[in-house]
């Protein structure tokens, strides 16, 4: 059986993998919440900007309806101011018998140039194919148009009301209005013309209440181009927004058209959709450069963390490696124990600190001297690491050596003694070396510095009476005194190194204490008796590298 | 006696006087151990360069004493004629006389 080896450090980890897709996965996740920041910004600033475009297109149409109403009261009121002259002289003609002079004279203040009407005149309803009695200012044009005066002023005339014509198509163009007194078949209607300005254009005054206005007024509810009385565009029809209104006029109507010429309700309302939507691509801009900014921070953490964990398990790795190197080291350094000799049943443990990665120096050695005797070397060099083991290995085979030439304990220290006082050192060691009489039950012991074996009888269990004299190494010329026991029969005798008992703030005979009363209540075959102390005797902070022999008489 | 507790950094305070005939006591406690037994070695080597006659260590307050403790004490008591230990704690004395050394250590209580 081989000396068995307890490790209670830390089980082999395995090694950190990297993961050649987590790069990849990590910039594609880096791009993710800059993407969802973007998208959203956009949504939400193209809802902003529509809803203010919807707002504000809503503000222009309610406005411009408001205003061609304006208008259309405006050219509305002016009706009265027209029909009133018209329709006092109508009731004067019809008083008088339709007196020229008195026409004439009524009339003449609102003719002429500058003043309300250009053309007035007298006709006689009931002439078949009539012609004015009276006409002041220029020639009306509907007397060019004998046909369209009768009708105009007969049937179509609806009395009591000003009716409206135009002459859209002539040369000059002109709008005219007649009324006549209702209640007479034979009455006569006063007619009126005035000429429309050329090419239709009127432009309304810059201080105007409606210069934000494009406007075309028509005649009738058409809206067509050849019934336009005027206008301020060149032309026509008007295109984009706007708004229509039927202006109720004498018995005729005319028909009014707007379009806002800029924004009614104000350029920043009309801008505001644009400035909603340009500082909202920026905002967004802005939150997914910020958002980008803190993803990459984020990753870069995580890459770190991950380079950490990596080294911290390369680390535990390397440690937990190393510690393996240096235990197959100390495996090394060790001897093999056989089971068996010379009627002995024999076995070692050798338990390494619980930490650390050094090599200790605690060595054992069993070797048969002759058929019935065995000598137990056991040994601790002070210090650790490397230099510890070479000279624990150094002082294990001189002791060998030693042993073959005179295996008389004492002897074999004060050789050990003088061979390492021959030359300059810097270390110690405690040894302790036990011959055994196998058949006489004998122990013959030397100690230098080392710890006096446990001897278990039975219940019973006592170090043995060896007196440690100085460790190897410390002074020259050192001699050992010898002390020879007797075991009964069945004894177990166990030796080891002051890692089994040393704890730190008590005194050693504590330790020996608990080893021996730990060691009294087992009783097992040795084998299990050295599993047992291993494991109870050495916690999971043990700092010191422990040894055991054990030996037991067999029957 | 192989420390490999590397981690744990025991606390140790020395001082040294000398007593009115000129002899250096070298007073150590806490604990002393791998982890700082060469502040003692310096303090050691420092007082035998002067060649003393006699080194005396008083260890009533040191609780702790590793095997590489013990070196420092040995090494003192090769370069020094004698080298006592004065008044040492209990923990300190039995692992003085269980190695054999108390022959090399001239313990005085």
């Amino acid at each position: 059986m081989t000396a068995v080896h307890e490790d209670s450090g830390p089980a082999p980890e395995a090694g950190a993998s990297v993961e050649l897709g987590s790069t990849l996965a990590g910039s594609l996740g880096r791009w993710r919440p800059p993407s969802i920041a973007l998208v959203a910004g956009l949504l939400l600033t193209a809802a902003l900007a529509l809803t203010a475009l919807a707002v504000y297109n809503r503000n222009e149409r309610r406005v411009l309806n408001l205003r061609v109403r304006e208008l259309s009261l405006v050219v509305q009121s002016t009706a009265p101011s027209i029909q009133t002259p018209l329709a006092s002289a109508a009731a004067l003609a019809d008083a008088t018998g339709g007196s020229p002079q008195h026409f004439r004279s009524f009339m003449a203040p609102y003719v002429g140039r500058g003043r309300q009407f250009t053309s007035v005149s007298l006709w006689p309803v009931s002439t078949p194919r009539g012609r004015p009695t009276a006409v002041l200012g220029t020639a009306p044009q509907l007397a060019s148009t004998p046909a369209r005066a009768a009708q105009f002023l007969g049937r179509a005339n609806r009395p009591g009301v000003m009716n409206v014509t135009g002459f859209l198509s002539s040369a000059h163009p002109s709008i005219g209005f007649a009324y006549r007194v209702p209640g007479h078949t034979r009455g006569f209607a006063v007619y009126a013309e005035n000429p429309l300005p050329a090419n239709r254009r009127s432009t309304l005054e810059r201080n105007s209440a409606f210069s934000d206005l494009k406007y075309a007024l028509y005649l009738g509810h058409s809206r067509r181009t050849s019934d336009v009385l005027v206008t301020s565009e060149k032309r026509l029809p008007l295109t984009g927004r706007q708004a229509t209104s039927v202006v109720p006029f004498g018995a005729g109507a005319f028909t009014v058209v707007v379009a806002p010429r800029g924004s009614l309700g104000g350029t920043f309302f009309k801008d505001l959709p644009w400035i909603i939507a340009i500082a909202g691509v920026l905002v967004t801009l802005a939150a997914v450069l910020m958002t980008d900014r803190l993803a990459r921070r984020r990753q870069q953490a995580e890459r770190l963390a991950g380079v950490l964990d990596r080294v911290a398990a390369e680390n535990r790795r390397m440690y937990t490696e190393q510690r393996s190197i240096s235990q197959s080291l100390q495996h090394a350094l060790l001897p093999e124990i056989m089971p068996e000799l010379n009627g002995l049943r024999v076995n070692a443990r050798y338990v390494p600190a619980a930490t650390g990665v050094d090599v200790g120096g605690d060595w054992y050695d069993l070797v048969a001297v002759d058929d019935r005797r065995v000598l137990l070397v056991i040994g601790d060099v002070s210090g650790h690491g490397l230099r510890a083991a070479t000279t624990m290995a150094l002082l294990r085979h001189a002791t060998l050596a030693y042993v073959t030439q005179d295996c008389s304990p004492a002897t074999v220290l004060a050789k050990l003694s003088d061979f390492v006082n021959s030359g300059p050192h810097d270390y110690f060691a405690t040894v302790l070396c036990a011959l055994i009489d196998v058949d006489r039950h004998q122990l013959t012991m030397a100690s230098a510095g080392h710890l006096a074996p446990l001897v278990l009888n039975g219940g019973g269990g006592e170090f043995a009476r060896v007196q440690p004299d100085a460790p190897i190494g410390v002074t020259p010329g050192s001699r050992y005194h010898e002390a020879t026991v007797s075991v009964p029969p069945e004894a177990v005798v166990v030796a080891f190194t002051d890692g089994l008992v040393e704890r730190r703030g008590e005194v050693i005979d504590v330790g020996l204490d608990r080893l021996r009363s730990l060691a009294m209540r087992h009783k097992l075959p040795i084998d299990d008796l050295l599993t047992e102390l291993a494991r109870d005797l050495t916690s999971e902070d043990h700092y010191d590298d422990a040894a055991m022999v054990g030996i037991q008489w067999q029957n | 006696m192989a420390e490999l507790d590397r981690d744990h950094t025991a606390e140790v305070e020395i001082d040294t006087r000398y007593d009115p005939a000129g002899v250096p006591i070298v007073t150590v406690a806490g604990e002393l151990d791998v982890s700082n037994a060469a502040t003692l070695q310096a303090t050691v080597a420092s007082i035998v360069a002067k060649r003393p006659e006699r080194l005396i260590f008083s260890l009533g307050d040191l609780h702790y004493m590793d095997s590489a403790g013990i070196a420092v004490l040995l090494g003192a008591a090769d370069k020094v004629n004698a080298v006592h230990l004065r008044d040492p704690s209990p923990v300190v004395r039995r692992v003085i006389e269980l190695t054999g050394l108390a022959g090399v250590l001239s313990i005085e209580s």
